[in-house]
């Protein structure tokens, strides 16, 4: 019995003795952590001041698919860029500075945006960020760089809510509604009863409601309508029922792959033999479709060919003599992007808040696409203003511009 | 509707073709392959270098594309696959996915990003019947398939090796026994499913026109889909269920569009699933095998650390977000995130042994539910939050109810489905959630009036959540309930032996798990505060499994660094962009090699 409570009194100590020491660690751990904390000299909840700009060098950086799915798009923007920087620089750079692109890979993929946009808000001698891709990915990244006080230009995002986050997201790409209503006129030119595939994601989704809206005071006819996702591979279970529906003329929202596709399984598989819009301006979408492509219509901005603009002539060729080919829709937006961007750090200073003021005042951004001449922006959409769609149709293998 | 039918034929023959691949190499080793559709897409470019550049004709590209998948089959069996037998297969599933990224990748590095048209070493449209065009390609397609599905039977069959190869799949302890070299056998069933997957290549290509190097996911998750249909491991099962598939969402997909491709696909799975789980052609003693259940190791112990050092560490991570700055803050946010959503699947995982490769579905619900929440009723931030999490469980736990009646890696399957048709579901609910336009403009996080829209308060924010998760989820370990997951995942049958219902258990697991994932769901939405369809994808499900295959199934705090590698690695691979995506899938893969019971957990 005595030896029982001896034993537990024991016990007892060794208990309490662990946990005395349990505690005297906890503590100098406590105490430790705390040292670090301290020598680590904590800024708070604040959010990084982006370090000032050093040297004589300032950034524009961009966003980009170098890898993944839409890494196609990325090779294309990243033609634009280079050659742009390189122009501004040998020009006198941006208000005596040299002009430098911090490329970061995204994949175009949201996750990744938001993962990188704080590393470049927080990089000083950055001074404006370009891209992404994909307007979902540019949409993740935005937030950040607004709260920066970054000018976020979007230049591919067409997307009509992109540029709600805030004043400074901005983006020249001509809207969709303005797209699709001069797509819609021009199918209505040829065609009374349609059959309409798009690609099923925010940006075709949109587009289709626009043509759809100007179809119908058009008075013409959507005999069939389907969405498609960008990853299926056969489309003929849409595109049975669109040949059945005796249409005048197919017309396709989408991509360039997702669009030859469509093409391809119309004319080689369906034997379908009408009028056919859609498509896109790449070198991917002509490889793709082929023979097929004769005749396709589509909306752009931008024809190598057609311009008659003489900076864009000029453009087309340099950008010809540097990379063999000529420049497409999504280069000479990349190009116009940097160029847009020193003609506003020219304007004002290279400094981020330099940046957005220009956007804001200046009226005479020079314009390669559509009619050429300038640009300005629509200060309550912060989007380009006076941007001419024009139209583009395949001959000989090749986008020429459409008269209509 | 002839013409609907009978392209859908065509297009299911192209399904069958990869099928039965994946059903050899399933019923043979007992390893679902997730690189399958990668090896296809592999022998796809291989055949377009050959066929197209090089202008060689069929007769010479299927014997080179042959040899080149063969050898791919032999290196990922003998380098990867082989050193992991004897451990749970769930190993060498998640092994699978990392070659799949790696060879991914690796064909985009070697012939460019751009999609391409495949060359026509057969003719593709020479011939007409019901109104469609096809081509000798699509008969000899059709051929392929059924003879490869014949002389694959005779093999098995009549073979000696053939003969050794089924008797290694029935029991390979017995084979053994007998002077059967199991391991060459096993071999030899990879070359054979890469080297069909490489000449499935060449004709999916013809089919498809357009290809791309990083078509293999989806070739691989649709073949899939039609070998589970048929009855996984069942070869003439993976042609019927491929040729069904094809015909289903070709009459679907022309009632529905193509929007609602995914729901078609995903649906007839989890409709058959629940009909015939073994699937069409599959025996019923196929569906009592398990190969995606368990853990690495059962006996597995996570490191346990002394309460001092969790209490450590909470402040550590609580003190981060005061001197991390935005990009650290930033990488910080997406962590946190992610080991929020994983961490609950340490209990139906790690301690009831479910694999669960849908957790995307969770996350969806629970970022839309917050986002409609605050948005549309203007709920408080807080309120919405822990709503969302419930929302996220009911919801999560309603879809599932009629899977858990299934056995094995039905199961897990089912929830590959069930992510996906969540996702579809609030794709095509357009009035609700907007669809395909996404949600933009979510607000920032609302804390009792105060906004946090710094990278350092919403990781605060986050670090916290964590931080409860971490508790609720220890607890739950530690509880009467906790051990009662524990026994059903170390023997199911035991454990209902002792009328314990795994099912329904198995099932409040689950439902955690998706509580936790809901949260993630909302904290995301009002982080990025932009969400679409899109974002929860599969990659995400796999993702989050990975994460806690990568820490420790067992351990919640191996979520934590789980998540830590995989969100950080991409980032710290940054630098080396263009590969950056291949080292992550090898890094993948010489971790599951190497410390195969995960980071934070020890072999028992």
């Amino acid at each position: 019995m005595l030896e029982e409570v001896s034993k537990r009194g024991i016990m007892a100590h060794i208990t309490r003795s662990t946990r005395a020491n349990k505690i005297l660690k906890t503590a100098a751990a406590a105490l430790a952590s705390a040292g670090l904390l301290t020598s680590l000299t904590a800024c708070g909840l604040g959010g990084d001041s982006a370090s000032q700009a050093q040297g004589d060098t300032v950034n524009i950086g961009v966003i980009y698919p170098k890898t993944g799915q839409y890494a196609e798009y990325g090779k294309m923007f990243q033609q634009g860029f280079d050659l742009a920087v390189e122009q501004v620089n040998a020009q006198g750079g941006v208000g005596g500075k040299k002009l430098g692109l911090k490329y970061f890979d995204t994949q175009s993929d949201a996750k990744q945006d938001a993962a990188v946009a704080p590393k470049i808000a927080s990089d000083g001698s950055i001074i404006a960020v370009v891209g992404d891709y994909a307007s979902p990915a540019s949409a993740a990244a935005s937030p950040t760089f607004q709260q920066a006080g970054l000018v976020h230009y979007g230049f591919n995002n067409s997307a009509p809510t992109f540029t709600d986050t805030g004043d400074h997201v901005w983006t020249p790409q001509i809207g969709q509604d303005v797209y699709q209503k001069a797509n819609a006129d021009i199918v209505a030119k040829t065609a009374k009863k349609i059959a309409v595939v798009y690609i099923e994601n925010d940006w075709g989704k949109q587009a289709y409601e626009y043509f759809k809206q100007e179809a119908e005071k058009n008075g013409t006819q959507i005999v069939y309508e389907s969405s498609y996702l960008a990853d299926s591979t056969d489309l003929s279970p849409i595109l049975i029922p669109a040949r059945d529906a005796k249409p005048d003329a197919v017309v396709d929202i989408g991509y360039g792959p997702d669009g030859a596709l469509v093409l391809n399984t119309l004319r080689d598989d369906l034997g379908y033999q009408g009028a056919f819009f859609g498509g896109q301006e790449t070198k991917e979408f002509l490889e793709l479709a082929g023979k097929n492509a004769e005749g396709s219509i589509i909306t752009g901005s931008f024809s190598a060919t057609g311009t008659k603009d003489k900076k864009a002539q000029e453009f087309v060729k340099e950008f010809k003599d540097k990379y063999g080919n000529n420049p497409g829709n999504f280069e000479v937006t990349a190009y116009q992007a940097i160029i847009d961007l020193a003609h506003a750090a020219n304007k004002t200073e290279p400094t981020r808040e330099g940046i957005q003021k220009a956007l804001q005042t200046a009226t005479d951004f020079p314009l390669y696409q559509g009619n050429g001449g300038t640009f300005k922006f629509n200060q309550q959409t912060r989007r380009a203003d006076n941007i001419e769609p024009i139209l583009l149709i395949v001959k000989n293998g090749k986008f020429q511009q459409y008269e209509g | 509707m002839i013409d609907t039918l009978f392209a859908g034929l065509i297009h299911g023959s192209a399904y069958a073709l990869v099928a039965v691949g994946m059903s050899l190499i399933f019923g043979v080793t007992n390893v679902a392959n997730f690189a399958q559709g990668s090896i296809v897409a592999a022998g796809m470019m291989v055949a377009w270098w050959l066929g197209g550049p090089l202008g060689l004709p069929i007769i010479v590209v299927i014997p080179v594309v042959a040899l080149v998948c063969g050898i791919i089959g032999l290196l990922m069996n003998i380098g990867v696959i082989a050193p992991l037998e004897g451990r749970k297969p769930i190993a060498a599933l998640l092994a699978t996915i990392g070659i799949g990224q790696i060879l991914d990748n690796g064909l985009q590095l070697i012939f460019g990003p751009q999609t391409r048209s495949f060359p026509e070493i057969l003719p593709t449209h020479n011939l007409q019947a019901f109104g469609v065009r096809f081509g000798t390609s699509d008969i000899v397609m059709i051929i392929v398939a059924i003879i490869s599905m014949l002389a694959l039977w005779a093999f098995l069959k009549f073979g000696k090796a053939g003969q050794a190869i089924r008797a290694t799949s029935q029991d390979p302890d017995a084979a053994r026994q007998m002077g059967i070299p199991v391991a060459s056998i096993r071999t030899l069933s990879f070359v054979i499913g890469a080297v069909l997957a490489g000449i499935a290549g060449i004709f999916v290509g013809l089919f498809n026109g357009n290809i791309n190097p990083m078509n293999g996911g989806t070739i691989g998750m649709t073949a899939f889909v039609a070998a589970t249909i048929g009855g996984l491991g069942s070869i003439p099962g993976a042609v019927v269920g491929g040729l069904a598939l094809g015909l289903v969402e070709a009459v679907g997909v022309r009632a529905f569009g193509d929007g609602a491709h995914d729901l078609i696909t995903f649906g007839a799975l989890i409709l058959i699933l629940i009909l015939r789980p073994q699937g069409l052609f599959g025996g019923a003693h196929d569906a009592t095998s398990e190969p995606m259940t368990g853990t690495f190791l059962g006996a597995t112990r996570p490191i346990e650390l002394p309460r001092w050092a969790n209490w450590v560490l909470a402040v550590l991570l609580l003190a981060t977000p005061f001197f991390f700055n935005d990009y650290l803050s930033g990488i910080g946010i997406q962590a946190t995130i992610y080991a929020i959503a994983a961490v609950g699947l340490t209990l139906i995982s790690g301690s009831a042994g479910q694999t669960i490769l849908g957790m995307a579905g969770p996350l969806a619900i629970g970022a839309y539910a917050s986002a409609l929440l605050v948005g549309t009723l203007h709920w408080p931030f807080l309120l919405a939050l822990v709503a969302s999490g419930v929302i996220a469980a009911v919801i999560s736990t309603v879809l599932t109810f009629p899977v858990w009646k299934l056995s094995g890696h039905y199961v897990a399957i089912a929830t590959i489905g069930l992510g996906a048709v969540t996702v579809a579901i609030i794709r095509l609910w357009e009035p609700l959630t907007r669809g395909s336009l996404g949600i933009t403009g979510i607000s920032y996080p609302n804390v009792f009036g105060a906004v946090l829209n710094t990278q350092q308060e919403m990781y605060l924010l986050n670090a916290v959540v964590l931080l409860v998760a971490l508790w609720i989820v220890t607890r739950i370990r530690k509880s009467h309930v906790g051990h009662v997951f524990e026994a059903i995942g170390a023997d199911q049958e035991a454990a209902e032996a002792l009328s314990i219902r795994s099912g329904s258990y198995k099932a409040l697991a689950y439902a955690i798990a998706a509580l936790l994932g809901g949260l993630a769901g909302s904290l995301m939405a009002h982080e990025y505060t932009y969400i679409d369809p899109t974002m929860f994808n599969s990659t995400m499900s796999m993702t989050i499994l990975t994460i806690i295959v990568l820490g420790g199934m067992n351990a919640p705090l191996g979520a934590v660094i789980g998540s830590i590698v995989l969100i950080g690695a991409p980032e710290l691979l940054r630098p080396i962009s263009d590969a950056r995506i291949l080292i992550y899938g090898l890094l993948l893969v010489i971790i599951i090699l190497f410390r195969p019971q995960g980071l934070f957990a020890k072999k028992g």
